[in-house]
């Protein structure tokens, strides 16, 4: 270590910063030179010095005059959006919008995908899978085969046609409904 | 301390005003004094100091407990007025003030009794001497800091005279660390370099 390496370290030295093996050559360098030792005592003279001037108080008038101006200030107000974004800067709730965020992509893609999933079913199947449901009292519902909407009025989609060149296919299922049985209780 | 800060600064973020006075309570003393210090003049740190308040006050909603410390906010705009004040002072050609105050505080601020004569009789381990040199020590070290380059003297007042961590510092001057402590080694060494004719004969 030189003397002005050794300069380098008068700060981390006197608070007791250095590693191990830094402070062992600072300290060597030190006891070899008598103008580092010198400087050094004067380094730490003056930063004692400075650390020990004493604080500057506060005049009487200081606080009565500060209330007065307060007096007359208001805080300022933030507009909504800078609310938001301050609320969106919270990183909790910055976190919890990202998931929201990331949840509802998610449930929009696996809801779109499994209408064109059922949409794509060759139409024979879907027939089929109509007429064994007929009679039945279904109940819509997208996935799965086990249930089929009563009026299916669908478009067939294949990958890399457009929907505007297929012809619309419209298919009702008609019901026979009898009132035969329904009591009326003396009404109609 | 912080905590105690976060929480008045919550309570009058919700309304209560006297969150804010006693947040002002707290913190003028330290305030005052860092002013004074570094813009060497008693008398202008009382109105930096009004402002830096008047600020925070207007500017308290954007304040966000956790992210940074009271402190290390209120020095940070501080620091910012009193760059502009001795910018404004350069302008006007009357930077240094020398002025002795009425009431009997010194140039620097010094509330401690100076009266030799009058504290004589009731001070055992009284001597004039050691008492007179520590006073001119102060002038000195005063003088010296006041003659530091902007740039080297902040850092040293919030870390010798305030006793900020480096941390801090480094967000108040928004420094990284290595340049902080760079910083403040160096003022360190300009201020043993002036003090060094003062105090070499001792």
């Amino acid at each position: 270590m030189n003397c002005l390496q050794a300069e380098e370290h008068f700060s981390a030295h006197f608070e007791d910063a250095l590693d191990y093996q830094t402070l062992q050559a600072f300290e060597a360098h030190l006891a070899a030179c008598e103008g580092c030792r010198h400087e050094h005592a004067l380094f730490q003279e003056s930063v004692i010095a400075a650390q020990q001037l004493p604080q500057i108080g506060t005049s009487p008038y200081f606080m009565p005059a500060l209330q007065q101006r307060l007096a007359e200030e208001q805080p300022e107000r933030l507009s909504f959006w800078r609310q938001l974004i301050q609320v969106v800067n919270r990183p909790r709730w910055a976190f919890s919008g990202m998931m929201l965020l990331i949840f509802a992509a998610a449930s929009i893609y696996f809801y779109h995908r499994d209408i064109v999933d059922w949409n794509a079913r060759p139409t024979a199947i879907r027939d089929t899978q109509t007429s064994q449901q007929e009679g039945q009292v279904t109940r819509p519902l997208r996935t799965g085969l086990s249930a089929v909407p009563t009026l299916n009025n669908s478009r067939q989609f294949s990958p890399g046609s457009s929907m505007s060149s297929q012809p619309m296919q419209q298919h009702y299922v008609l019901k026979t409904v009898s009132y035969a049985s329904t009591p009326t209780r003396g009404g109609l | 301390m912080s905590e105690l800060d976060d929480e008045l600064m919550q309570r009058f973020q919700k309304g209560d005003e006297g969150a804010f006075t006693l947040l002002v309570r707290r913190h003028q003393q330290p305030l005052i004094n860092f002013i004074a210090r570094f813009i060497n003049d008693r008398d202008s740190a009382e109105d930096l100091a009004q402002e830096t308040f008047i600020r925070m006050f207007k500017a308290a909603h954007r304040y966000q407990p956790g992210r940074a410390r009271f402190n290390t906010w209120m020095y940070h705009i501080a620091s910012n007025l009193c760059k502009n004040e001795l910018r404004n002072r350069g302008r006007r050609d009357r930077y240094r003030v020398e002025n002795v105050v009425s009431n009997g505080r010194d140039a620097d601020g010094d509330t401690e009794q100076v009266d030799l004569i009058a504290s004589a009789p009731a001070d055992a381990s009284f001597q004039p001497d050691v008492q007179l040199e520590r006073k001119e020590l102060r002038k000195a070290v005063q003088k010296a800091i006041a003659e530091l380059p902007e740039e080297y003297r902040l850092p040293l007042v919030l870390r010798d005279i305030q006793g900020l961590s480096y941390d801090e510092i480094s967000k108040v001057l928004e420094l990284r660390s290595g340049t902080t402590k760079s910083r403040i080694n160096r003022a360190r060494l300009m201020l043993k370099d002036k003090l060094k004719s003062f105090m070499e004969p001792l």
